[in-house]
């Protein structure tokens, strides 16, 4: 299981970043653990991770929230349907997310790598991961929930 | 190969020789490996001082900006002047429509060369001709503006004209006037407002009516708050709306005697802000183009280094093409380093933050005093 100073550079870096780039506040819900496959919204970013943690993050919010989020991105651009600039934003986001949770980690010592970020549409998305438990860190926002995976465990030495 | 301090090492240079840890033989990293910001991390944390780098292989869009540039900064500067002759020329009445034609017919040949190197030129400004620099650079953002509505070669030419001589009528005002530092005095913001009626005045008689209305109606706006007749919506030119955005914007990134410039970012802001004086379809245009990081923007990448949007992506606003200047201490680059943001190696990088205005400045200018030979600026 993923100890607590692994997952708490995800959960600052998604506050820190969120509120830049979308002037939103988070608030971090209850967490879980859960058993792969992760059950997606409407719409899911996937992250690889490889290094001294390997797994991947999935981060999962529905289209209502994601078209907030990107409008905001967009400097107030309103995008009325999730088209391709509103995509690039999630994406966008979630890649800024795991590159500052990366840059915290490597601060304590621990190294990875992260894959662009594969964005998944369709409520009906299912991953199934290599690790097989999962942590959930729901985010509440005024703007609806959006919920972290992360599947990841540390590289057997 | 060329050696380099591990400090102004960026991610995506290439080792030219295996970098062993020190005083174990061991190899950390092996020749030809492509550096990520967690390789640096390692050589850093290893106290290693130098490491042996390949020197980039310029691709062949670099080898053609490093030729077209220093041809469009001089068509750029001798725009800039030739515009001054011809608005000189028209106060003595010898104006010729061919020097007007032949100048838009330049900017758009340079345009459809490449319009992010134009648009790179209209961050070079010089305060002393501000009034010819700003007509040469708001007729290249409504040529862009106008291209992206989907004009043709003969409309873009009318318009490109028309946004030339916008501000013509400010030749009816006193240098003192609109050269001065301070506040105007509502008499001297009287006589300013009329330029655009004193513009069409000069016009008539010389050029279309398409041209007239546009230096009468540019600061006319789309929610009927313009000046001098108040005009609203479809009332206004449909050139005169484009060229009152190319206009404010321009106005907004150069200094001014009563204010510094702004950054394209906070231009861009301020314009969203009141976007009710605009017309909504021609500033979404605008907006698309310019993008969220517009060409001229100083950033810093989540690694530290500090560079200048030099390029946009359409589709990927978030990832442009940037100029790096400085390393992760701020200390100047040996030569600017060009960095796509949208290629899959440099994913893991992003543009942490735009710098303030100020920055802005001072930046620039240490940027083109030492890089004066390279026009990318």
């Amino acid at each position: 299981m993923l100890k607590a100073e692994f997952i708490n550079p995800f959960i600052g870096a998604a506050y820190d970043i969120i509120k830049r780039v979308t002037e939103i506040e988070a608030t971090k819900g209850e967490l879980s653990l859960a058993n792969s496959p992760v059950r997606g919204d409407e719409v899911n970013v996937v992250i690889g991770v490889t290094g001294d943690l390997k797994g991947q993050i999935i981060f999962c919010l529905s289209e209502a929230t994601a078209l907030v989020f990107a409008s905001r991105m967009l400097m107030n651009l309103t995008t009325e349907t999730f088209n391709e600039l509103a995509k690039s934003a999630i994406c966008e986001m979630a890649n800024m997310i795991l590159g500052r949770a990366v840059t915290s980690l490597s601060e304590r010592g621990y190294f990875c790598t992260l894959t662009p970020p594969a964005l998944l549409l369709g409520k009906n998305v299912v991953v199934s991961t290599q690790v097989l438990k999962f942590l959930v860190i729901p985010l509440e926002t005024k703007y609806g929930p959006i919920t972290i995976n992360a599947a990841l465990q540390e590289k057997q030495a | 190969m060329q050696t380099i301090r591990v400090g102004q090492l960026v991610p995506g240079m290439i080792l030219a020789q295996d970098v062993l840890i020190p005083r174990t033989g061991v190899t950390l990293l092996p020749m030809n490996t492509v550096l990520t910001m967690e390789m640096i991390r390692r050589i850093n944390s290893f106290s290693i001082d130098e490491v042996y780098i390949k020197v980039p292989e310029r691709s062949d869009k670099e080898k053609n900006e490093e030729i077209l540039a220093p041809v469009m900064a001089e068509t750029h500067e001798k725009s800039v002047a030739a515009v001054e002759r011809v608005i000189t020329n028209f106060r003595k009445d010898s104006f010729t429509q061919e020097a007007i034609d032949g100048l838009v017919g330049d900017l758009l040949e340079q345009v459809e060369m490449d319009a992010d190197l134009l648009l790179n030129l209209t961050h070079m400004k010089s305060y002393d001709n501000y009034l010819f620099s700003h007509a040469v650079n708001v007729s290249i953002i409504s040529i862009l503006i106008g291209e992206q509505l989907g004009y043709e070669k003969e409309e873009l030419n009318q318009l490109g004209v028309a946004a030339l001589l916008h501000d013509i009528g400010m030749l009816k005002i006193s240098v003192e006037t609109w050269r001065k530092t301070g506040t105007l005095t509502p008499t001297e913001y009287q006589e300013v407002r009329k330029h655009p009626e004193y513009g069409a005045e000069l016009l008539a008689g010389n050029m279309s009516s398409e041209i007239q209305a546009v230096a009468a109606q540019h600061h006319e706006r789309y929610d009927g708050s313009g000046y001098p007749r108040g005009l609203k919506g479809s009332q206004i030119n449909y050139k005169a709306r484009i060229v009152a955005l190319a206009d404010v914007y321009e106005a907004c990134i150069s200094d001014r005697p009563y204010r510094e410039r702004l950054t394209p970012q906070e231009a861009i802001k301020l314009i969203v802000a009141n976007q009710e004086g605009f017309d909504p379809q021609i500033l979404k245009v605008f907006l698309l183009t310019m993008a969220i990081y517009p060409i001229g923007t100083f950033v810093r990448l989540n690694t530290g280094e500090i560079g200048k949007v030099i390029r946009v992506s359409k589709n990927q606003p978030f990832r442009p093409i940037l100029s790096l200047y400085f390393d992760r201490q701020g200390e100047l680059l040996g030569q600017p380093i060009r960095l796509d943001l949208s290629e899959d190696v440099n994913h893991l990088l992003y543009i942490e933050e735009t710098l303030s205005a100020s920055e802005h400045k001072k930046l620039s200018e240490r940027v083109a005093t030492a890089f004066s030979n390279r026009p990318w600026g």
